[in-house]
């Protein structure tokens, strides 16, 4: 598009060349060869499409076009590798999956965009730059014939700037070309002036957009008491409360939950069966654990007490004392019922102490002062804490609920707390469901070496690979492992190395949750049978 | 008008030594030039506002539903463990690989000098273009706070100081497929330079004069012109067809990348970029039977160009069906219990239908090609085009969903199941590309004029040629 | 006008070419097994030998692959500027029955039990129960069964394009090449899957543990590659004698060298994607290949292929002036054609194990060995075949054919 209307002329149009029409091709090229041929270089040839053949018909030399390419790759591809080395290697290091900072294999593909893209927008703006492209105003539009050289038409044109230019002699040359019309071409002789309205259109434009960035700066130097404008709230008001808090949220009115319907809190399974235990059971250290059945009744339990007023029965089984979990909270839902909800729920039959009434812990309860309960940790007395009891982990926490102040019981200590060991019964042997044989022992050895041996040694003396090195480091908090040939160990019934395994002893962490019970029967084994054959006696020869 | 005279000849068939026309019904320029700008000038035929009367509403409905994703939050979509990649993700990789094969008719096709790509070239790269668009919103909302996407670009942030981690393939695929869409942009936007200037020239109100005026940046159609401007297509088509095949490539990463059997695996650059071709020309053809129909271009797009679309997608859905049969031999060869129950678990596990929807769909149905039949008749062809693109859709969804639904650990394992906005945004995507190339029918030369002429010029020149050979 | 060049000075090989065949056979066979006794002095017993050979054959059969599937591709896409040099890749392909009986030998060995190359046929030795559960597929006879069919078809379709192309030159039918076109597609894909499976096959299984399935692609990228250098060499040697001229033109050479330049980055692509995703996932049982090719000198080497096999023939080539030289192309194939054999290495030799002198010495007699064996097989196959398709119907177009500026 060419123009903006004249109205105020500069100069007289001058005559600014001579322009021939064509409607074939091959007699556009030939007449472009012969204005080559005539030595006018200030030429041109316009058509609807690449004509082939045209540049050299018309003595059109090769573009340097590739070159801007070649570099701006170049460019891209040192821009890209520099931004990622000095990003992620020196700027703002970051592991991230195990890869050093400057990973090359992981930058190429950034490198290989960034080279394509600054190829290619550097050859399309050369290209037009070296078109002289956008060029609104051509002198050769005004001539309205040549709307058709987008179309159907071919045009050669001569220019009056040529230096052998002569009128009448390059007429006469096109004429002679036969082409459909000569014409001559005018210079453009509308007005140069742009348009005031242009730039005052241009610079309201580039007023307006400043004002963002304005606002967006004076945001950030101007302290004010004001909160920020939130167009997205993002976190920052979170409906959280405090653990005792009230919440709308829930139904119920609880902001702490109680475990969900159905779900066994880790090491609140268990049995009393020595295979799982390593020992047998007697009616002292009788087990005082929620099993899962327990607890999903404490939970029914609890949504039953809170919709009805009416209590629940209790517990029928052994010794559970429904955990005075709930009542806490109560309160906060339905106040009215309290009262009766609570005391009418907490009687279960058991040897326990009716624990409610000091709804505060002081566990100063003597009985469970010798057993040691293996699973259960943090029964005496969840103080307030709701879902504290059902689901205390740490199945090896032995804390002596009888010492531990209840704090203590309630986060399950490591195994390590406990202290001298009262005296469990034992298995002297493999529980029933296992037999000593082949396939046993070498299962033992299996994950002994995969397991234990990293510590203990394949042979079991305490000087695995993970203590040797420790010892070279000099490590000072290392701990030597035990070996498993000491005297003391050699006494232990197997029953006791597979209590060991299962919930760890000193330093040595438990394992009940690595192996399962078949595997740490099987170790047991293991390590007994490694004793036998690290200190054998004459008698065994016998065997 | 002269598409009378459209089919009487069948330019399917080359007698060996001699090309047939790839413009049939005996066009000159000034009717090739009349032929696609009347499409823009006269008023839209009745299928064109039924068109846009679907597809607005759909649009309407996507950009709600992205509003109601931003309200509450990508709860609304059926994402959930273990699946967390699941339908906007589909949906990305599906509109990418459609994406392609608008650059790829440009770039690989104008280096291999297939000369009938040049009358459906535009159209194509239109369509890629509006496919990244679709593609590109999936990603986008799926950041979790959209509006802070802009972090994926290393800027200087004022107050952290903290910079995009380049080791990630999903930064990667930031670059690619930003990298992507800018350049296809300028390609498409390059090409449709001359064409605009024949607008430009052929306007009769003022207004549009200057519009498209403005936007051919006042071409003339100089021969010098012409020089730089044929250089530069070709070196944009020698670095668009690289760029093609490493975008999907880097797709294909955000996957290989992982230690997630099903997704590591070597063959997935080739295998993506082959079912991305594959797909983007099953798109093209769908959306190319209606079009050549509806504005009367047979001539243009004739069955020539038709048939070697199909043999296209008969190769790229051939070598999508090696890659599969590869992939499940290795899953057996490698002996990794993982990998090979994924494979099982493919075919036969709770997504056994999805799976046999893809294989069947991108493996069975192309192979109808093999026969003259289905590469001649547009109806039977447009059907194995629709199952070609839902069959590719199945194919990302059983890659996405049924690796992430059973990995390593049987006790997370669980079944995905969409949401009516997950379903609702595929839905709603269409609309946004429906919309966006119904616009540019309307409003941009669908046909990439110029080139087309070259074409008509060559095959003339040839005939001379020949006529000399044959008179000697 | 096309008479003229098509007189039997043209269009066939150099008479002194021909009379060097045996000599050359015979050279080549000498060096082969003068190799084996340079192996012999690194110990390990045939072990070094056979994995030599069989990236040597491998390095040949490839450009043979690579010329079956080019003639294929052309015909399928009915291209017409390949068809001045395309006899020259049928000609190549037809070797392939040759190669069928010089893979022989590793099938003897294979059923004389030796796990000289593939381990996995002593599966006493084998430790890993991965490997030992593929056994009922990687094992001697199936082995031979599915080495049977790979080249079963490629001789089938190296038989029928050089054959019916030899037809044409006689009756000029049309027909023919309605017909070579038709059959294409199919065989296309038989071949497709064949090679993707004999590249598993031969080549991957000699690490039977490892596992990719982007292998096939890469020896199909590395075929291509090498096959292009191959017709570059060709078409430039053979007009330095004075053949060919004027029916292969700087056109041809520019198109064969813009294949050529597209293949290294092809396989630049599909290399590098190989590494990435084994590099970036980490798994022990992926990256122990690569791991091989790290340590013993092998890591210097795969640095070497990454310099010469892509950064420097990339940017050698990168250039149209550069391409339309055959003469400087001639020097480019020449490269290529070294870096091929550099990677051929790469990929089986760290079998054995570490670089050392002897090992590199006693490869590279194989493999010049082997390649006089190649042009020897070569030579005698063309005989007085014509190296143009002089009947072919797309000719004139190829002849008058010009690249766009």
């Amino acid at each position: 598009m060419s123009d903006h209307k004249p109205e105020k002329k500069v100069k007289p149009p001058q005559a600014f060349g001579w322009m021939a029409e064509y409607d074939d091709e091959n007699k556009f090229l030939d007449a472009a060869r012969k204005v080559r041929d005539s030595g006018y270089t200030r030429t041109d040839a316009f058509a609807p499409f690449p004509v082939h053949g045209i540049d050299e018909a018309l003595g059109i030399k090769p573009t340097v076009l590739p070159w801007f390419t070649l570099i701006a790759g170049a460019c891209g591809t040192t821009t890209a590798l520099v931004m990622e080395c000095w990003m992620n290697g020196y700027s703002y290091p970051y592991i991230i999956s195990g890869k050093p900072f400057i990973s090359l294999p992981a930058f190429i593909p950034v490198a290989f965009e960034l080279t394509v893209l600054f190829a290619a927008f550097t050859t399309v703006f050369a290209m037009l730059g070296l078109n002289g492209l956008p060029k609104f105003s051509n002198p050769v539009f005004s001539n309205p014939k040549f709307d058709r050289a987008t179309d159907d038409r071919f045009f050669i044109w001569v220019d009056s700037r040529d230096k052998y230019f002569n009128s009448d002699k390059v007429k006469a040359l096109l004429e002679g070309t036969s082409p459909l019309a000569v014409d001559e071409v005018r210079e453009d002789d509308t007005s140069t002036d742009v348009p005031k309205a242009l730039y005052f259109g241009i610079l309201t434009l580039i007023l307006a957009s400043l004002i963002p960035a304005v606002l967006v700066w004076n945001m950030r130097s101007v302290r004010s008491d004001k909160s920020r404008w939130h167009v997205f709230f993002d976190m920052d008001f979170m409906p959280y409360r405090k653990a005792q808090k009230q919440t709308t949220i829930f139904a119920d009115g609880r902001t702490q939950r109680p475990p969900v319907p159905g779900t066994v809190p880790r090491g609140g399974y268990a049995i009393d069966d020595p295979m799982y235990l390593g020992y047998t059971p007697d009616a002292n250290t009788a087990m005082i654990t929620p099993d899962s059945s327990s607890v999903v009744k404490l939970v029914s339990a609890q949504e039953g007490a809170a919709q009805e007023p009416k209590p629940q029965e209790p517990a029928p089984t052994t010794q559970e004392p429904t955990p005075p979990a709930q009542e806490p909270e109560k309160p906060a839902e339905k106040p009215a019922q309290e009262p009766t909800a609570e005391p009418a729920k907490q009687e279960p039959a058991t040897t326990e102490p009716a624990k409610q009434e000091e709804p505060k812990p002081e566990p100063a309860k003597t009985e469970p002062a010798k057993t040691e309960v293996a699973q259960e940790p943090a029964k005496p007395e969840p103080p307030k804490s709701v879902p504290a009891t059902p689901i205390t982990p740490a199945p090896a926490a032995q804390v002596p609920a009888a010492q531990a102040p209840a704090a203590a019981a309630q986060q399950p200590p490591v195994a390590a707390a406990t202290p001298a060991v009262p005296d469990r019964k034992y298995l002297e042997k493999l529980p029933e469901q296992f037999q000593a044989n082949d396939e046993m022992f070498a299962l033992g050895r299996k994950k002994f070496e995969q397991v234990c041996s990293a510590c203990h040694g394949f042979a079991g003396y305490g000087n695995g690979l993970v203590s040797k090195r420790a010892e070279a480091l000099q490590s000072s908090y290392w701990l030597q492992p035990t070996s498993v040939h000491d005297e003391r160990l050699q006494k232990q019934p197997i029953g006791q190395v597979y209590y060991t395994i299962t919930n760890g002893k000193g330093k040595m962490a438990g394992y009940g949750s690595t192996l399962n019970v078949k595997e740490r029967w099987a170790v047991a084994l293991y390590v007994k049978s490694l004793q036998r054959s690290q200190n054998a006696q004459a008698t065994d020869l016998s065997n | 008008m002269s598409s009378v005279l459209t089919s009487g000849i069948d330019n399917t068939y080359d007698t060996p030594g001699r090309r047939t026309p790839l413009v049939t019904g005996g066009h000159n320029y000034s009717a090739v030039t009349r032929m696609v700008s009347r499409i823009s000038e006269e008023a839209q035929p009745t299928v064109w506002w039924i068109a846009m009367g679907i597809a607005v509403p759909l649009l309407i409905m996507f950009v709600s539903l992205i509003g109601h994703l931003f309200l509450t939050g990508v709860g609304v979509w059926g994402n959930m463990s273990p699946v967390f990649w699941a339908w906007p993700i589909v949906n990305f990789v599906f509109w990418v690989g459609i994406g392609h094969a608008g650059t790829l008719i440009s770039a690989i096709l104008f280096l291999f000098r297939q000369n009938w790509r040049t009358s459906i070239n535009r159209a194509a790269e239109a369509m890629t273009i509006f496919a990244v668009v679709c593609a590109g919103t999936f990603p986008g909302i799926h950041v979790g706070r959209a509006w802070l996407a802009f972090w994926l670009t290393p800027y200087p942030s004022l107050n952290l100081w903290m910079w995009p981690q380049f080791r990630s393939p999903l930064l990667w695929d930031v670059f690619a497929v930003g990298t992507y869409a800018s350049v296809s942009l300028v390609f498409w936007y390059m090409g449709m330079i001359p064409d605009l200037a024949t607008f430009r020239d052929r306007s009769k109100t003022k207004w549009r004069r200057m519009i498209y005026g403005i936007l051919c940046l006042g071409w003339s159609g100089s021969s010098r012109h012409w020089m730089r401007y044929e250089k530069a297509y070709a070196i944009l088509a020698a670095l668009a067809t690289p760029l093609v095949l490493s975008v999907h490539t880097v797709v294909s990463f955000d996957f290989a990348v992982s230690q997630l059997p099903g997704w590591h695996t070597t063959i997935f650059p080739p295998y993506f970029v082959a079912g991305a071709i594959f797909s983007g020309f099953g798109m093209v053809l769908t959306l190319l039977i209606p079009v050549r129909a509806i504005y009367n271009l047979k001539d243009l797009i004739t069955p020539r160009h038709l048939e070697n679309m199909c043999k296209i997608i008969l190769a790229t859905g051939s070598m999508v069906g090696l890659a599969y049969i590869t992939e499940f031999y290795m899953a057996w060869y490698s002996q990794n219990p993982n990998e090979y129950f994924t494979f099982v678990n493919r075919a036969f596990g709770p997504y056994w239908w999805a799976y046999w929807i893809m294989f069947t769909c991108n493996v069975i149905s192309p192979q109808v090609f093999w026969f003259r039949i289905f590469r001649q008749n547009v109806i039977l062809m447009w059907i194995v085009t629709i199952f070609v693109n839902i069959g590719m859709w199945f194919e990302r969804f059983v890659i996405t969903v049924t690796s992430l639904s059973r990995d390593f650990l049987p006790s997370s394992w669980g079944y995905f199941q969409p949401t009516w906005v997950d379903i609702g945004m595929l839905v709603g995507s269409f609309g946004l590309f429906t919309t966006l190339f119904c616009l540019f029918c309307k409003y941009l030369p669908i046909v990439a004029i110029s080139e087309v002429k070259g074409v008509m010029s060559q095959h003339a020149h040839d005939e001379h040629r020949h006529e000399h050979g044959h008179s000697h | 006008m096309a008479s003229e060049k098509f007189t039997s000075d043209n269009i066939t090989l150099p008479a002194e070419w021909r009379s060097k065949r045996m000599p050359l056979a015979a050279v080549g066979a000498v060096l082969i097994v003068v190799s084996i006794f340079v192996f012999a002095g690194i110990g390990n017993g045939l072990k070094p030998f056979f994995h030599s050979y069989l990236a040597n054959f491998m390095y040949c059969l490839t450009f043979c692959l690579g010329a079956l599937f080019f003639v294929m591709v052309q015909h399928l896409v009915r291209a017409s500027w390949s068809s001045a040099v395309r006899r020259v890749a049928e000609l190549y392909a037809s070797t392939i029955p040759f190669w069928a009986l010089l893979f022989l030998p590793i099938i003897i060995t294979l059923f004389g039990g030796s796990d000289a190359l593939y381990s996995w046929n002593k599966p006493e030795g084998i430790e890993l129960e991965a490997v030992l559960n593929k056994l009922t597929y990687l094992n001697a006879k199936f082995f031979t069964l599915r080495t049977a069919l790979y080249f079963g078809v490629f001789i089938v379709a190296a038989r029928l394009y050089f054959g019916m192309s030899r037809k044409q030159d006689e009756t000029g039918d049309r027909e023919i090449t309605l017909k070579l076109q038709r059959w294409a597609g199919p065989m296309i894909m038989l071949f497709a899957v064949a090679l993707n499976f004999a590249a598993f096959d031969w080549m991957m299984s000699t690490d039977p543990a490892w596992f990719s399935t982007i292998y096939g692609v890469y020896i199909f990228a590395a075929s291509m590659l090498s096959f292009f250098a191959v017709m570059i060499l060709t078409c430039y040697m053979l007009q330095s004698k004075g053949r060919l001229q004027k029916i292969v033109t700087v056109e041809h050479f520019h198109d064969m060298s813009k294949f050529q330049f597209g293949f290294i980055v092809f396989w630049s692509y599909i290399a590098f994607s190989q590494f990435l995703l084994y590099w970036y996932g980490n798994i022990p049982e992926e990256t122990i290949w690569y791991r091989d090719r790290m340590d013993h000198g092998w890591g210097t080497w795969g640095l070497l292929l990454i310099a010469t096999h892509f950064a420097v023939p990339f940017l050698g080539t990168v250039s149209r002036h550069v391409r339309r030289r055959p003469g400087l192309m001639a020097f480019w194939a020449c490269f290529i054609l070294v870096v091929h054999w550099l990677d051929m290495t790469f990929l089986i030799m760290p079998n054995v194990g570490g670089v050392s002198l002897m090992l590199i010495l006693g490869h590279a007699l194989c493999w010049i060995g082997m390649v006089l064996v190649f042009i020897s097989l070569f030579l005698w196959r063309v005989g007085e075949t014509p190296v143009v398709a002089i009947k072919d119907p797309w000719l004139p177009d190829s002849l008058a054919y010009q690249n766009l500026p």
